[in-house]
């Protein structure tokens, strides 16, 4: 039986790096299914008073947050280090770019996870999204949203392949305030934003290889592609359930 | 009777298990393939045969350190692990075209009822139990969904760690004791 969230292509990548948070992508696919480890106790009489008082995230109302807002530059300094410190530890430009989708990733399987609670928990049967289409489109406007305030501009479905799509941004919010030097000009880090769209159809159970590329304009010199390539089991299910 | 749920990352790896009892009193059913099977008390698959086959007395005897809980026949903890985990191939089949999260009764196997919610990010809860109560087990993965999501929002929960929160626990039984 093929499962369709594992993630197989970025074992591979992470097999030969260092990165510390390597370990929660790895499928432990060597351990038999139902053998959960032993649990130690985890002792609870530790916190002081004042951290009892503290809300625990289970008491938390997930609404909460709906609507509120991150200040844009906190986030874009957050980001410049983030990217600094892969940067460091990387041997080229792919390797970067892998790395940023790998933390890309992290943030899509929550905000998919949370994204589609916020608007089906209320509904008595909650629905997923079974068809590659419509799930491109509420990744096109619902996910960019949710993560940008605003969709995204335009999605495009390639002439010559028929497995590649593309989610075309004219501005991205997280590279507003990156400059490229000329000696890393195919460095897109966007790439962050395909590890997001990669989680969201991993989840989703369409498995595809997403990359960020700049395809500069005139009018948006900054304009930035998120190219979508499916892997043939997605296109196969999507011919049988036509 | 009891209930039996297992939460599986999506690359099946158990996070989560739990089996809750009820006082409510079990029916006892005798299944066809049990009254054929010959008496293989010496042999070591004993036990999980005649458990496979849905007879309910042939292993009362080695689980009567069980204590107060009825043990043995299906109700081993092997058995109900290997039924969770063949419905995972039924689970795969429906959820590919069906659009609900919850899905009612996917599998059967003697007296268990294998019902499941796959939640968008391809984690799947199984259920097994042995009465009817859609609106209750309905009710209780949604519960179970939204402690999920508060646990996995957690930017050091990974996909694949098991949940120990005693938090996260205590709010599941509560939950199953509310509506299962």
């Amino acid at each position: 039986m093929q499962q369709y969230a594992q993630p197989h292509s970025r074992s591979s990548v992470l097999s030969g790096s260092s990165l510390s948070s390597a370990e929660h992508l790895s499928p432990t696919s060597g351990s038999a299914r139902f053998s959960l480890p032993s649990a130690p106790s985890i002792s609870t009489t530790l916190g002081t008073p004042k951290l009892a008082l503290r809300p625990n995230i289970y008491d938390r109302n997930l609404n909460k947050t709906r609507t509120a807002e991150v200040s844009a530059s906190a986030f874009a300094f957050l980001f410049s280090e983030v990217v600094q410190y892969t940067q460091k530890r990387v041997s080229g430009i792919n390797d970067l770019e892998r790395r940023l989708n790998t933390l890309g990733y992290r943030v899509g399987i929550r905000v998919l996870e949370l994204m589609v609670w916020r608007a089906e928990s209320s509904s008595k049967a909650p629905k997923r999204e079974v068809r590659f289409l419509p799930a491109l489109m509420s990744i096109h406007t619902q996910v960019w949203r949710a993560v940008f305030g605003r969709p995204a501009d335009a999605i495009e479905k390639s002439v010559e392949n028929e497995d590649e799509y593309m989610i075309i941004d004219n501005d991205p919010p997280i590279e507003r305030h990156i400059s490229v030097p000329r000696d890393l000009n195919t460095l897109s880090c966007s790439s962050y934003t395909a590890g997001v769209v990669e989680a969201v159809l991993d989840g989703l159970g369409f498995p595809a290889r997403v990359t960020a590329h700049s395809t500069p304009t005139q009018q948006h010199p900054s304009r930035t592609t998120i190219l979508i390539k499916l892997e043939k089991s997605v296109l196969e299910r999507e011919e049988v359930l036509k | 009777m009891s209930h039996h749920l297992f939460l599986l990352s999506p690359s099946d790896t158990p996070i989560y298990s739990l089996t809750h009892y009820t006082s409510k009193p079990t029916q006892t059913t005798s299944y066809p393939l049990s009254s054929n099977l010959p008496t293989w008390s010496t042999s070591a698959f004993a036990g999980t045969l005649t458990a496979l086959s849905g007879a309910s007395s042939a292993t009362q005897s080695h689980h009567v350190q069980g204590g107060s809980t009825k043990m043995g026949g299906g109700q081993d903890r092997h058995v109900i692990q290997m039924i969770a985990n063949a419905s995972l191939d039924m689970i795969e089949e429906v959820m590919r075209k069906e659009s609900a999260m919850y899905l009612k009764s996917v599998d059967k196997f003697n007296e268990w009822t294998v019902s499941a919610f796959v939640t968008p990010g391809n984690m799947k809860f199984i259920l097994l139990h042995e009465t009817k109560n859609d609106e209750g087990m309905r009710s209780f993965f949604h519960e179970v969904w939204e402690l999920y999501l508060k646990t996995m929002l957690n930017p050091f929960h990974t996909a694949h760690t098991p949940i120990r929160s005693t938090v996260f626990d205590t709010r599941v039984r509560a939950s199953a004791k509310k509506y299962l």
